[in-house]
């Protein structure tokens, strides 16, 4: 019933969006103004994960025309939810808008397999600080979203292993218990979890399961759990679900090994589950406050808040596209082709590159162990 | 497949029983007012959700307990864990008032038809659910740890533990009083006056205006109190938890025969075990599916659920 509704007024907002762009006002003679857009969850259950983001972007933007002081960037914010269906209503107003020159986004892969016609069609370049489904750079799936589609994330299926080798990291003959919450993102990586098992020695999957990202009462799972005898559990979902389960885990005297993916990866997640918490492991990238704390203490400076998740990679995609517009990429097609073949740095001292299916060279993720309440890097995991 | 339900039944068991209370007491939220109205309370589910920050802002923000404190112990416990209990059904309890007054009355004043009161609670649901996601900022809320889990047993492998007993035993005592409360005072005789006949109660003299607000707050009261436990067992909240719940609730309220008070509390609990046997059996993934196979098939030789009596024939 509601989510009728919801949609409903998506498509208003998709309105809003394909109108209100077309009134930008123009600038004046001395400084030019030009617009991209962000795209991923602002409302909705997501809605934390996009306001990251998003604040992400506009740092950059901020920081961009503090250097350029001609140049004047606009940035269209277009809401999807992080969801599939909105998504479908909300990215044609979008591509309409000739205005905008390149996107940071979308940030959930299905919200992008349903975005993506659209911006195909506009020959618009996207760059997604998040979306990490393998499909969407695998030139034979239908998912994929060549030419435009790039992205500054490393893939799931090099993810997933990363995740088995970091959860069973010093445990001998670990017993291995996986479950996901049923969403887009943690079906595949949990099967990239258990295929990056195998290759683990010593390492068997005893159990499974798999909840809804929006249960609180994980009674039914713990039971399997403690009844399999696991000795590592790995969870593929998002962290406030982690955190509740974990509570809830501990609370029954089990003292597996607790490892989650980088929707587990906040900072919020040990702030959430206390003391439960300690000792979690989560694969993840570092935000801002792991690139420098001098950035991360400007960034909360001039944002007024602390950098969140996936900050880097937000960063660095519109970064991306605020230099192709320093390079004169003013048209949708020019800027297409700057990214295609754009080669540069990220803030972490990365080369950005795509490939030709417009993934990144590289694609490392950090081990994070939580000690005290926070999740303390422990380097990258080989 | 059945060796974890054989294994684990205790524990299961135990736990399906706290959850189907957390059901019962939302469900009434459901039942009083579809009883009395006739009409479905879509804002219940947001109900809830508010009643959630009512124990969080009591232990977290007026007895400041943290993340990281030590868990209450004697008078200091009960205090903590009856203040507690009470803002949340204030909260809750208010909060349905609110909804009553703003999508409901003016509407049933000048004899607008059910589709449109229908609108406007669920307008009002997503107001309240927006306004809080603006409060929090989107995030979720960790509720400090005011009552330690302690376990008090262990009977047949299955730790009984403080937290779900306190649940179990203090949501079966509230739903008593409520049901008692409906049965035998002036005001539950009220109630069911005009749940039976709405004209003739207006004719006898009844409120009819006072009779309908106090259903709400009842039916907010109890939600409230489930809020209080939710929060206690799961130590957590988020402006979106009212959807996945109340949803729950409401198929409790149907499955039990719904604006039976009754058939909440049976609808509940055969809800919550279900659940977990389900999830237990075939996998988490199947909790959905045999629920709702249930309720259809259920429904198919009950089409009035359970019990499917009204508020108004509701007998002990």
């Amino acid at each position: 019933m509601n989510k009728k509704i919801k949609s409903s007024l998506a498509i208003v907002t998709a309105v809003a969006v394909a109108f209100g762009i077309a009134s930008v006002p123009t600038a004046s003679a001395a400084t030019k103004t030009y617009t991209i857009a962000y795209q991923g969850p602002l409302s909705g259950g997501e809605a934390s994960t996009g306001i990251d983001e998003q604040n992400a972007v506009k740092y950059a933007i901020k920081l961009f025309e503090a250097a350029n002081k001609n140049i004047k960037v606009k940035i269209v914010s277009v809401d999807d939810e992080g969801d599939a269906g909105k998504a479908g209503t909300v990215a044609p107003g979008v591509a309409a808008n000739k205005n905008i020159l390149g996107l940071v986004g979308p940030a959930y892969s299905g919200a992008t397999i349903a975005s993506l016609p659209y911006y195909k069609a506009a020959g618009m370049a996207l760059i997604s600080p998040s979306a990490t489904r393998v499909s969407l750079t695998d030139p034979t799936s239908a998912d994929f979203g060549g030419p435009v589609f790039h992205r500054v994330v490393g893939k799931d299926d090099l993810q997933g292993p990363a995740l088995a080798k970091y959860a069973t990291k010093g445990v001998s003959n670990a017993k291995v218990f996986v479950f996901d919450d049923q969403s887009a993102y943690a079906v595949p990586l949990r099967g990239y979890v258990e295929a990056g098992l195998k290759k683990v020695t010593g390492a068997t999957l005893v159990g499974g399961d798999s909840v809804p990202k929006d249960a609180t009462d994980y009674a039914p799972t713990i039971a399997k759990i403690n009844q399999s005898g696991a000795t590592v559990v790995i969870y593929t979902g998002y962290y406030s679900a982690a955190a509740i389960f974990i509570k809830q885990l501990r609370d029954t005297g089990s003292k597996a090994i607790f490892a989650g993916g980088d929707g587990v990866f906040n900072q919020e997640f040990p702030v959430l589950a206390g003391a439960a918490a300690e000792g979690s492991r989560v694969t993840g990238v570092g935000g801002l406050a792991g690139v420098s704390a001098k950035l991360e203490a400007d960034f909360k400076k001039k944002m007024g808040v602390s950098s969140g998740v996936y900050s880097v990679e937000a960063f660095d995609a519109a970064n991306l596209l605020l230099s192709g517009i320093k390079a004169g990429k003013t048209t949708r097609a020019a800027m297409l082709k700057y990214v295609n073949a754009y080669k540069g740095k990220s803030i972490t001292g990365n080369t950005i590159k795509f490939d030709k299916n417009g993934d990144i060279s590289y694609g490392l993720f950090a081990g994070f162990t939580s000690k005290g309440g926070v999740l303390v890097n422990t380097g990258i995991v080989k | 497949m059945f060796a974890v339900l054989i294994d684990q039944f205790w524990s299961l068991t135990i736990a399906g029983v706290a959850l189907g209370f957390i059901y019962v007491l939302i469900s009434l939220g459901y039942t009083m007012v579809y009883g009395v109205l006739r009409m479905i309370n879509f804002a219940n589910s947001e109900i809830f959700m508010w009643g959630t920050f009512g124990t969080i802002i009591t232990s977290r923000d007026i007895f400041h307990y943290t993340q990281t404190s030590e868990p209450a112990r004697g008078f200091k416990l009960a205090l903590v864990l009856l203040s507690s209990l009470l803002m949340s059904m204030l909260v809750a309890g208010l909060t349905a008032v609110f909804v009553e007054f703003v999508a409901y009355r003016r509407l049933r004043a000048k004899g607008t038809n059910r589709l449109a009161t229908l609108i406007s609670a669920i307008g009002i649901s997503i107001v309240l659910s927006e306004v809080m996601r603006l409060l929090t900022a989107s995030r979720p809320v960790g509720a400090p740890r005011v009552l330690e889990k302690i376990i008090l047993t262990e009977i047949w492998g299955a730790n009984i533990r403080l937290d779900t007993i306190i649940t179990i035993i203090a949501a079966a005592i509230i739903f008593f009083i409520l049901e008692r409360f409906v049965k035998l005072s002036r005001m539950g005789k009220a109630i069911r006056a005009v749940s039976m006949n709405e004209d003739a109660a207006k004719l006898m003299g009844v409120n009819l205006n006072r009779v309908i607000a106090t259903t709400f707050l009842v039916g907010g009261l109890a939600t409230g109190a489930a809020s209080f436990f939710y929060v206690t067992v799961f130590e957590y909240t988020k402006f979106n938890i009212g959807f996945t719940m109340g949803m729950a609730a409401f198929t409790a309220a149907v499955l039990g025969g719904i604006g039976n008070i009754r058939g909440a509390f049976y609808g509940g609990l055969t809800l919550g075990l279900l659940e977990v046997y389900a999830s237990a059996v075939l996998g988490t993934q199947w909790k959905a599916v045999t629920v709702f196979i249930v309720l259809v098939l259920v429904l198919l030789f009950k089409p009035n659920g359970l019990f499917g009596e009204a508020v108004q024939t509701t007998r002990a």
